[in-house]
C-alpha cells in the first residue's frame, strides 16, 4: 500500500508545453508513472513527449480517463487550472508552484474539500511513492522503497534527507511534500493521519522548519497511545526572529515559532529529534527500531 | 508586508469601519495643522509592532506639548525605523477596549476571527477566542454569534462585533490581507465601535493583482541592506546574517539546513542566499559577485542539492565562474541531486573538490574561516 497514489492512477500534466512540464513528462514517464494527457490551452499541439495535448482539463480526463493532476501554471492562473481539474474529476492534484497569494491556497484547499479530493501544495515538489508511483519532479536517485513514512516542508531538504536514508539503507514507503506555504492543501495533520493509517509505513520521519505551528500536529500525535515511533527535524536553528527565511511560512512571530521551542515540545512528546541534519539518519533509525521492538516484543 | 497605521485606518474607512479622524504629518512644525481639540495622541507610523510598549504613542494636552512629543519621536527609532510620519488623532474617552482581528489560520488552512472581551497591549499574553471558518463562502454570523457569548457578556457588544467582523473579511479578501487586527477596538460612550489602532498585514505574494502593492514592495526593497536590494533585483532570495561565511544555497529548507551546520560547527552564515528561483549562469554570477564584495565574508560555500536543477549544468557553470572570478576567496562545493554523477566529472576535470557529503564541506569552509 501507499499514501496519496498508486501505479494505476492516471497522470493529466496541465501547462506540459513549459520547460518544467516537458521534463516532467519525461521524468514521470520514465519512473513508470502512467502520464496520459497534457493540457496546453491555446498553443495548438496535439502531442509532447508522445503524450496527447489537450485544450482543457475536461476533455482530456474525458479522453483519457486521467484521475490525478500535476499543475506547471504561475501563480496568477494556478486557481484556475486546479479548480478545472477538480471539476474535471481529478482526485488527486499537486500544486508545487509557489509565490501563490494566501486567498487561493484558501479557495483550493475548501475546494478540494467540496470534491472530496487532495490538492498537494502549493510550494511542493509532491508525492513519490518509490518503486511504485511519482507525482511530482523529485530527483528519484534519491529514493528507494523501504518502511519509513516521510513528511516535509522543504523540498531541498526532503531530497537531501532521502538520500541519506537511502544511502543508509533506509528506505521510504511515501514521501510526501506538505511545502512551506502557510496555507496547505494537505497539512502536516492530514498527512501523519495517512501515514498512521498505512500498514507498511513503520515509523513516521516529520522534516519541519521554523515558524507557524504545523509541528504542533506531530506533538499531538506523538502524544496518542497507539502513535507510530515518529523522528524529527527543525531547521533554522540559526536564523534570527522576524526575518521570512524563503519559505512563505518559514517566519519567526513569537517564541513558540523558534527551533528551539519545537524541538523541545517534540523531544517532550517523545519524538526522536535530530539537531541538525548530522544526527538525522540516527534519530530514523531509533524510531524503525523503536517499532521493530514493539513488533516483536 | 505590515503597512502603516494611517495606511490600514485609509483602508478600513474605505470598507466602512469607523476610526478616528487623523492627520499625518512629516515634519514637527505641521503639528500646526492640527485644528481639532485637545488633548490628542501622537503616534509614530512604523512597520513593526510593539510601538506601544516602546513609547511611539504620546498624549499631548496643548499645541507646544504636540509639537514636542512630534519632535522627539521623529528623533527617535523604533526596531531600527525611523519613523517618516506621525499620526495625529483626538485623545478619545471610551468605556472598553477589545481586540478583534480577521486572519488567516494555517492550521485549518482557512480564515478565523479572533476576538478578547479586553484588548490593549498586553492582549496577546492570553488567547483570543477563535472562530476558524475556512473559506470566505463558509463564514456563519451565527456561529460566531454563539462562540461570541462564551467570551463576551454585552449582546450589544455582540452584534456590533458580528457586523464588522463581516466587513473585515470582506476587506480582507478585496485587499489580500493576511490579517486585518484592530486593537483596541473602543466601545464609545454612546455603545458603538470605534477603531483606535489598525494592523494590516498584506499579502506579499498577491502583488500581480494589486498595483499600489507591488510599488510598496518595491520602495520597501530600496530600504534593504545594499547588496540584499541586488541580490532581490537579480530574483535571488537573500537574508542578510552578519556572519563570515557566504553561503550560496538552493531551496529553503536546505540553505536553513547549510546556515545551522555552519552554525554548529563554529562559524556565522553571512546569509540566507536562496538562488533556486533563478538557477542560472547570471543567478549564480551575481550570488558570487555580491559575496566577494562583501569585507565581512571570508569564506564561500556553495551547497545545492538539484531536483529540477540539473547539477552538470550548475558544476559547468561553477567551473566557468570559478575561471573569470578575480576574487581570492576559498570557495567550497558540495552539488548533489539530479545529474551528480556528470557533476562530479566536470568538477574533478576543472581541478575543482565536489564535497561528498554537506558536514565535510561545512568542516572544510569552517576550517577557511578559522585558518584566515
Amino acid at each position: 500500500m501507499s499514501v496519496l497514489i498508486d501505479g494505476s492512477m492516471r497522470v493529466l500534466i496541465y501547462g506540459i508545453a513549459g520547460n518544467f512540464g516537458r521534463f516532467s513528462a519525461k521524468d514521470l514517464t520514465s519512473h513508470g508513472t502512467q502520464v496520459v494527457a497534457g493540457v496546453a490551452p491555446g498553443r495548438g499541439l496535439k502531442d509532447v513527449e508522445g503524450i496527447p495535448v489537450y485544450e482543457g482539463a475536461r476533455s482530456a480526463c474525458e479522453a483519457m480517463r486521467a484521475d490525478a493532476a500535476i499543475i506547471y501554471v504561475p501563480a496568477p492562473g494556478a486557481l484556475d487550472a486546479v479548480l478545472e481539474t477538480f471539476d474535471a474529476g481529478c482526485k488527486v492534484v499537486v500544486y508545487p508552484g509557489d509565490g501563490l497569494p494566501l486567498q487561493d491556497a484558501i479557495e483550493m484547499r475548501a475546494a478540494a474539500r467540496r470534491y472530496g479530493a487532495v490538492l498537494v501544495g502549493p510550494n511542493t515538489p509532491g508525492v513519490i511513492s518509490p518503486g511504485k508511483a511519482k507525482l511530482g519532479f523529485m530527483p528519484s536517485l534519491c529514493y528507494a522503497p523501504g518502511p519509513l513514512g516521510v513528511i516535509s516542508r522543504s523540498g531541498s531538504l526532503s531530497y537531501e534527507v532521502a538520500w541519506r536514508l537511502t544511502t543508509a539503507g533506509i528506505g521510504q514507503t511515501t514521501v510526501i511534500g506538505i511545502g512551506g506555504d502557510p496555507v496547505k492543501g494537505y497539512t502536516a495533520a492530514e498527512a501523519i493521519a495517512a501515514l498512521h493509517a498505512d500498514a507498511e509505513t513503520r515509523a513516521i520521519l516529520y522534516l519541519g522548519e521554523i515558524g507557524g505551528n504545523d509541528e504542533q500536529a506531530l506533538v499531538q500525535y506523538a502524544a496518542m497511545g497507539d502513535a507510530k515511533p515518529a523522528a524529527a527535524l527543525i531547521v533554522g536553528s540559526a536564523a534570527p526572529p522576524g526575518r521570512k527565511m524563503g519559505h512563505a511560512a518559514a517566519l519567526i512571530s513569537s517564541h513558540a515559532e523558534t527551533q528551539a521551542a519545537k524541538v523541545a515540545a517534540l523531544r517532550g512528546a517523545g519524538v526522536q529529534v535530530a539537531a541538525t541534519l548530522r544526527e538525522l539518519v540516527d534519530a530514523a533509525q531509533r524510531a524503525l527500531a523503536t517499532a521493530l521492538a514493539r513488533a516483536t516484543g | 508586508m505590515l503597512i502603516t497605521e494611517h495606511e490600514g485606518k485609509a483602508l478600513l474607512s474605505a470598507y466602512g469601519v469607523p476610526v478616528p479622524g487623523g492627520a499625518v504629518i512629516r515634519k514637527p512644525e505641521q503639528v500646526a495643522r492640527w485644528r481639532e481639540s485637545f488633548p490628542v495622541a501622537v503616534k509614530v507610523q512604523v512597520s513593526s509592532s510593539g510601538r506601544g510598549k516602546a513609547g511611539g504613542v504620546v498624549r499631548a494636552s496643548s499645541p507646544d506639548e504636540a509639537q514636542a512629543a512630534a519632535r522627539d519621536l521623529f528623533a527617535k527609532q523604533f526596531n531600527g525605523e525611523q519613523p517618516a510620519t506621525l499620526l495625529i488623532e483626538p485623545w478619545l474617552d471610551h468605556l472598553r477596549e477589545l481586540y478583534l482581528a480577521v486572519t488567516v489560520d494555517g492550521g485549518t488552512g482557512g480564515y478565523a476571527v479572533l476576538y478578547a472581551a479586553a484588548g490593549g497591549v498586553e492582549v496577546e499574553t492570553r488567547a483570543p477566542m477563535k472562530y476558524a471558518f475556512g473559506d470566505p463562502g463558509s463564514f456563519r454570523a451565527h456561529e460566531l454569534r454563539r462562540l461570541l457569548a462564551t467570551v463576551e457578556q454585552d449582546g450589544a457588544v455582540r452584534e456590533r462585533v458580528v457586523s464588522l467582523a463581516r466587513k473585515l473579511l470582506y476587506m480582507t479578501t478585496a485587499i489580500d490581507a493576511m490579517t486585518v487586527e484592530i486593537n483596541p477596538l473602543a466601545v464609545m460612550p454612546d455603545g458603538k465601535l470605534l477603531a483606535l489602532d489598525a494592523k494590516v498585514v498584506r499579502d506579499e505574494a498577491a502583488a500581480f493583482r494589486h498595483a499600489e502593492l507591488a510599488d510598496a514592495l518595491e520602495q520597501a526593497r530600496r530600504k534593504e541592506h545594499p547588496t540584499v536590494g541586488k541580490a532581490m533585483k537579480g530574483n535571488l532570495m537573500m537574508v542578510w546574517l552578519d556572519g563570515n561565511v557566504g553561503l550560496i544555497s538552493g531551496g529553503a529548507g536546505m540553505t536553513m539546513a547549510a546556515m545551522d551546520l555552519v552554525a554548529e560547527a563554529g562559524a556565522r552564515p553571512a546569509c540566507f542566499l536562496d538562488c533556486s528561483s533563478n538557477p542560472t549562469p547570471a543567478g549564480y554570477a551575481l550570488a558570487f559577485k555580491l559575496l566577494d564584495a562583501e569585507p565581512q565574508v571570508q569564506a564561500i560555500l556553495v551547497s545545492i542539492f538539484g531536483g529540477g536543477t540539473h547539477m552538470d549544468r550548475v558544476a559547468r557553470v561553477m567551473q566557468d565562474i570559478m575561471k573569470k572570478r578575480r576574487s581570492h576567496k576559498p570557495v567550497v562545493f558540495r552539488l548533489n541531486g539530479t545529474g551528480r554523477d556528470r557533476a562530479d566529472e566536470v568538477m574533478r576535470a576543472a581541478g575543482l573538490c565536489n564535497h561528498p557529503t554537506m558536514e565535510s564541506a561545512v568542516d572544510a569552509v569552517v576550517a577557511q574561516v578559522r585558518s584566515s
